[in-house]
């Protein structure tokens, strides 16, 4: 009697249990998915990157999350376009003098901060002031570079030495009101700016923002943006077809499929300015010689690779920059020729029992480079493929230790002196690579204002560090963006800063 | 009365089966075990897996998909075309490997630690028992994440990493045998007739930590396995260019909707081993365990 009596209560206890676990999950997904109703004109965009910080001038102001935040908040002097043009956003016009050392930047008429206050020339001075003092990243492309006001509505941009790429690198400048204190965070707890949006609320992992009535372009017409941090892939695909958030992007080829087939999302891919660039480091005895950098190049089989992993993002590239940016010059692609490489290899006396070291950063890279340590293996090349954390691969990047180093490099400035005039002289010591000609030729085209000219001493430039095989230059990297068809007027931005002040929630 | 008699003896009969049906039950993981050790040791001689070569052409197929080779993949292939069922062959034997080297490492440690806690007591005892309770109180998968992740990828520093924590329960197990042994009359006339501490601990007194030691080794051995995978899933275990059960499983993470059979295979082979192994430990502690001491 008391055993019939004990099994219902145990099985009542065991269903009460359930159904406390299932009221409790429901509750727990209600409160994940709580604030997401898609028929307000609210918009949620997945980060990938993390944003901790949205003081432009400070250390991390400079990373691609923060700097997607702040360019919402704050405007800048110009900016670039998806197409690399440039286009004025708080300056209509900029000058060079002849020499490109002073350049002259007339100022947007009747631009008013959030808070209602004018913008005048003194707040620019004093942003710009701020910005090279705090020494956040981005204020190294202006070493001993000067700003003065000339009139309310003008400023003077003065550079050490003759900088014909100021415009571009301005893009990365960004105009705070004057009088910001170096560490007021209880300013960029409620920032003013002359931004598309307003911040109204900052966390770690959402940011939320809404629009800026003064813009001068215009308040944005979305009642609401909310960055939500989602680092992990998966989620940010799976938050992508639930409808919780409305864009993702960056999302790789083998995943690329699902998220076409879904019919409620828009999928578009666009040319990135990013290259992958494989360097080689020719300060290593191994790899001294340019012939057998270049045979190494010969004896990997990009093409099949790119076509295998990356068929709808990647395409092979045929200069050290993606084409779109300034300083664009196509060069003759390296063949894939594994016999006439090893011959290479062996004619210039390399000894195959050396281990070359190829480092990494970020997972992922990993099948492509274990395709192109592969390829290597193939003809007797020895590689150790090397998978390292964020902050022990630029230790090591910078410290040349490596044989072979695999970056995803872009340009968001889209202009060749951020990349080939920064990283290939012989003073940058970042690839053991040498070459007072080249050291020459990048100088010139550092120096002309003349933006033909400047394209041309680039291409010579790049035609030498091809021809060397300073580095291998596989491959031009496209963003995939993907957005649900109820938004309008999202355009996906080539270094993964899109712009949200013309998006519309379609009803 | 008939009646009742052969009631009975159906009881009988029935209990009898039960019994049989129990034993042959209980020979599973025997089974499952030998499987593996046969598997992990000869079947790397019979199929060939080289982890740097990959073959774009065959990435993504789906198990029984036949390769560009012309051979067939049973077990399918992963994102860069090399075939998961070598992987799966070629893990068991680095699980077996580093969690037979880190349970011998961890058993001699914790052994050899607990006995001479436990019979000399003592200040001896006293630093050596407190030294067990604070590592007790570490989390031991924090432990060795740490250690495995301040080290270059190498088999040594997984053993090491693994073994640090592991040799604890060692320890505890043989040092609690030795408090016990030690009071027994065969030790103290040891003692009387002068024979040297060390000759006591080696003959009198580690023989009857056998039984106990064995039967938590089995479930260490589980442990260990289980733990390996996961640094390796973490990316901070064993080097790429060893095959390890973790990093199948992890590679296979971003294609769970796509090409399941990347993580579920080896997945499925840890899980059975780990199963068995727990098993069979269960049954050594039954019969071997503390309580069947004396």
């Amino acid at each position: 009697m008391t055993r019939s009596l004990a099994l219902p209560a145990t099985r009542r206890t065991a269903l009460a249990m359930l159904a406390a676990a299932t009221m409790a999950l429901t509750a727990c997904s209600a409160a994940t998915s709580g604030g997401t109703d898609s028929s307000n004109g609210e918009v949620v965009v997945a980060g990938t990157y993390p944003i901790d910080s949205i003081d432009p001038d400070g250390p991390q102001g400079g990373g691609t999350g923060p700097q997607m935040a702040e360019q919402q908040i704050f405007s800048r002097l110009v900016r670039t376009k998806p197409d690399g043009s440039l286009e004025g956003d708080l300056a209509t016009s900029w000058k060079p003098d002849s020499t490109a050392t002073q350049w002259t930047l007339t100022l947007r008429q009747g631009v008013k901060f959030s808070d209602g206050k004018t913008l005048t020339s003194a707040d620019v001075v004093d942003s710009f002031k701020r910005f090279i003092d705090l020494k956040g990243t981005n204020a190294a492309n202006f070493p001993g570079y000067t700003m003065t006001a000339t009139s309310d509505n003008e400023v003077v941009l003065k550079a050490s030495k003759p900088d014909a790429a100021v415009p571009r690198k301005l893009a990365v400048f960004f105009v705070l009101p004057a009088g910001v204190a170096p560490n007021d965070t209880a300013f960029f707890e409620h920032p003013v700016g002359t931004g598309p949006f307003k911040l109204e609320k900052f966390s770690p992992n959402e940011i939320a923002l809404v629009p800026n009535p003064n813009y001068y372009g215009g308040a944005p017409k979305v009642k609401r943006v909310t960055i939500r941090k989602m680092p992990e892939l998966a989620s940010r695909l799976t938050a992508l077809r639930t409808g919780e958030v409305d864009v993702a992007w960056g999302i790789p080829d083998d995943q690329l499929s699902q998220v076409e087939s879904d019919s409620n999302l828009t999928v578009k891919t666009i040319q990135s300015s990013a290259v992958f660039t494989m360097w080689f480091n020719s300060s290593t005895p191994a790899l001294r010689n340019a012939q057998v950098r270049r045979a190494l190049w010969e004896a990997v089989d990009f093409p099949t690779i790119i076509k295998q992993l990356y068929p709808q993002t990647g395409s092979l590239s045929d200069s050290v920059v993606s084409p779109q940016t300034l300083g664009y010059v196509a060069q003759q692609p390296v063949k894939y020729d594994p016999a006439a490489a090893k011959a290479a290899l062996t004619a210039a006396g390399f000894d195959f029992n050396t281990k070359l070291r190829l480092q990494f950063a970020n997972a992922e890279f990993r099948q492509f480079n274990q395709a192109v340590v592969s390829d290597l293996e193939k003809i007797g090349v020895h590689v150790d493929l090397l998978e390292k954390e964020q902050a022990v691969f630029t230790k090591d990047l910078l410290a040349l230790n490596w044989d072979i180093n695999f970056q995803q490099l872009s340009n968001p400035m889209l202009d060749a002196a951020n990349t080939i005039g920064r990283l290939y002289p012989c003073a940058a010591k970042r690839n053991g690579y040498c070459n007072p000609q080249l050291d020459k030729l990048l100088s010139e085209a550092g120096a002309s204002s003349d933006e033909q000219e400047r394209v041309k001493l680039y291409g010579e430039a790049t035609q030498i560090i091809w021809q060397d095989a300073v580095g291998m230059f596989p491959m031009a990297v496209k963003y995939a963006y993907a957005w649900n068809k109820r938004l309008a007027g999202f355009s996906p931005d080539p270094n993964g800063l899109p712009d949200f002040s013309h998006l519309q929630v379609r009803s | 009365m008939s009646v009742l008699v052969d009631a009975r003896s159906g009881q009988q009969v029935a209990a009898r089966r039960a019994h049989a049906t129990r034993r042959w039950l209980g020979r599973i993981p025997y089974v499952v075990l030998a499987l593996y050790a046969v598997i992990g040791g000869v079947g790397p001689l019979l199929i060939d897996y080289d982890p740097v070569h990959v073959s774009l052409d065959d990435r993504l197929l789906r198990p029984g998909s036949h390769l560009s080779t012309g051979a067939t993949a049973w077990f399918g292939t992963d994102g860069v075309g090399r075939d998961v069922l070598a992987q799966v062959v070629y893990g068991a034997r680095t699980s077996v490997l580093i969690g037979v080297c880190t349970v011998a490492v961890s058993c001699l440690v914790g052994v050899a630690i607990g006995t001479v806690a436990g019979y000399f007591r003592g200040w001896p005892d006293m630093v050596l028992a407190r030294g067990i309770d604070i590592l007790l109180a570490f989390p031991a998968i924090l432990l060795t994440i740490v250690i495995a992740g301040a080290f270059e990828r190498s088999v040594l520093v997984v053993v090491v990493a693994l073994s640090a924590t592991a040799w604890i329960s060692f320890a505890r197990v043989t040092r609690s045998v030795a408090l016990s042994i030690r009071e027994r009359a065969w030790v103290d006339a040891a003692r009387v007739l002068g024979v040297r501490p060390v000759s006591i601990l080696l003959r009198h007194i580690v023989p009857f930590t056998a039984g106990p030691v064995v039967a938590l080794a089995t479930l260490e051995f589980a442990l260990v396995v289980l733990a390996e995978a996961g640094l390796s899933f973490l990316g901070i275990g064993l080097p790429n260019s060893a095959v390890s059960w973790g990093q199948t499983i992890a590679n296979g993470k971003q294609y769970l909707e796509s090409a399941w059979w990347i993580s579920a295979l080896p997945g499925i082979a840890l899980s059975l081993l780990i199963i068995n192994i727990g098993i069979l430990g269960d049954q050594l502690t039954a019969r071997y365990g503390r309580g069947h001491l004396r």
